[in-house]
C-alpha cells in the first residue's frame, strides 16, 4: 500500500510521545515530593527517556527502509 | 538549492512547471547520505578520490581537531586550571566520575577511563560538527556508529575474558537465585543480549543523528515546496536546529554511560 511507512512512523512518534510524557510526570512527581533527589531523577530521567527513544527509532529506521 | 544527481526520467519539475516531491526527497538524501563530494561554502567543491569518502573526512577531521583541543591547548602544568583548560577539565572530570568510576569501580574505571573518554568526546565532536554547515554528519552513517559500538563489542567478549577467564566470563551469564529447569532458558538469553544491547547502541546513534538532520531538511523543503505559505516552517526549522544541540550532547553521554553500564555488568556481575 502506497504510503504506509510514513502510518507506521506516525505511530512510532505516538508511542514515543507516549512513552518519554509518562517517564516525565512520574519523574516530576518524584522531584515534587522530594526536591533534594531533584538531581538523581532528572539524571535517571535522561537515561529512561534515551532507551525509549532507542526503542521509537528502530521503528522510525523500519519505516526508512520501507518507502 | 542543487538537484544534481537529475533523475532521469521523472525530472524535478512536473507539467506545470512545480517542484515535485521526489527531487525534494533526492535533495534530502543527498545532504545526510555519505557521498564522494564536499561542497564547502561560496560554490567549492572538492571531488574525494575513490578511497575516500566524505564521513570519512569528518572523522579524520574530528580526530584531528580532538589531538589539537587536548594535545596542544590543554596545558598540563598549570595546578590551577584557567580557560580551555578549566572547561575541559568539567567534562573530563565528569566523564570520569559520574560514568567510568559508578560502573566499574575504583581502580577498573581509572583504567579504562580512556575508552570512556574516548568515546565521549569523539562522538561529541562528530555530533557537533554535524549542526555546522561546513561539515556533514558522521555518526548518521551506520557503518561509523557499528565501528564504535565494536570496540564495546570486543570490550564486553574479548577484554573480559582476559580479565576474569574464560571460565568467569561464561559464569557471568548465569543469574543468581533462579531455580534450576529456568536457567536454561535464561543464559542464551544472556548471551544473546549481549549482541543485542550493543546493536541498540548503534541503532539509538545512528537513528538519532540521522533523523534530526531529516527532519531540518524536511521542514526547509516544504519552503521550497509551498513558497512563501511556507513561512512558519522557518522558525520552527531553527527551533528543532536547538533541539538537535541538545540531542547531540545527550546521545554522547548515552552512548558513553550505557557501555560502561554493560562493560561494567559483565566485567563485575551483581550478586
Amino acid at each position: 500500500m502506497p504510503g504506509i511507512a510514513s502510518l507506521g512512523a506516525g505511530l512510532v512518534a505516538l508511542g514515543a510521545g507516549l512513552g518519554i510524557g509518562l517517564i516525565g510526570s512520574k519523574a516530576m512527581e518524584g522531584m515534587a515530593r522530594q526536591p533534594e533527589a531533584a538531581g538523581k531523577i532528572q539524571t535517571a530521567m535522561l537515561i529512561a527517556c534515551a532507551l525509549v527513544e532507542g526503542v521509537a527509532l528502530f521503528g522510525a529506521v523500519v519505516c526508512f527502509m520501507g518507502k | 538549492m542543487n538537484f544534481t544527481p537529475v533523475l532521469a526520467a521523472g525530472g524535478n519539475y512536473s507539467d506545470d512547471g512545480e517542484p515535485t516531491i521526489d527531487a525534494l526527497v533526492q535533495w534530502i538524501y543527498a545532504h545526510v547520505a555519505d557521498s564522494q563530494e564536499w561542497h564547502l561554502p561560496f560554490g567549492i567543491h572538492i571531488y574525494l578520490p575513490d578511497w575516500i569518502s566524505l564521513h570519512a573526512v569528518m572523522l579524520l577531521l574530528c580526530s584531528l581537531f580532538l589531538f589539537i583541543i587536548f594535545g596542544v591547548m590543554y596545558k598540563k602544568k598549570q595546578t590551577v586550571p584557567t580557560g580551555v583548560t578549566n572547561f575541559l577539565e568539567v567534562f573530563v572530570l565528569f566523564v570520569r566520575n559520574d560514568i567510568s568510576i559508578a560502573n566499574l569501580g575504583e581502580e577498573d574505571g581509572k583504567k579504562y577511563a580512556p575508552l570512556f573518554l574516548t568515546f565521549f568526546f569523539f562522538i561529541l565532536g562528530l555530533n557537533i560538527m554535524g549542526l555546522i554547515p561546513l561539515f556533514s554528519t558522521a555518526t548518521g552513517n551506520i557503518g561509523v556508529t557499528l565501528g564504535l559500538t565494536t570496540f564495546t563489542f570486543l570490550t564486553m567478549t574479548l577484554v573480559a575474558m582476559i580479565k576474569n577467564g574464560i571460565g568467569g566470563f561464561f559464569g557471568a551469564f548465569i543469574p543468581h537465585g533462579v531455580p534450576t529447569p529456568v536457567l536454561f532458558l535464561l543464559t542464551p538469553i544472556e548471551m544473546a543480549g549481549v549482541v543485542i544491547k550493543c546493536f541498540a547502541l548503534t541503532i539509538r546513534l545512528f537513528a538519532n543523528m540521522m533523523a534530526g538532520h531529516i527532519i531540518v531538511f524536511a521542514l526547509l523543503g516544504l519552503l521550497y515546496l509551498f513558497k512563501a505559505y511556507a513561512a512558519p516552517a522557518l522558525p520552527m526549522a531553527v527551533a528543532i536546529y536547538f533541539l538537535e544541540i541538545l540531542v547531540a550532547f545527550l546521545q554522547a553521554y548515552i552512548f558513553t554511560f550505557l557501555s560502561s553500564m554493560f562493560i561494567g555488568q559483565i566485567f563485575h556481575p551483581e550478586h
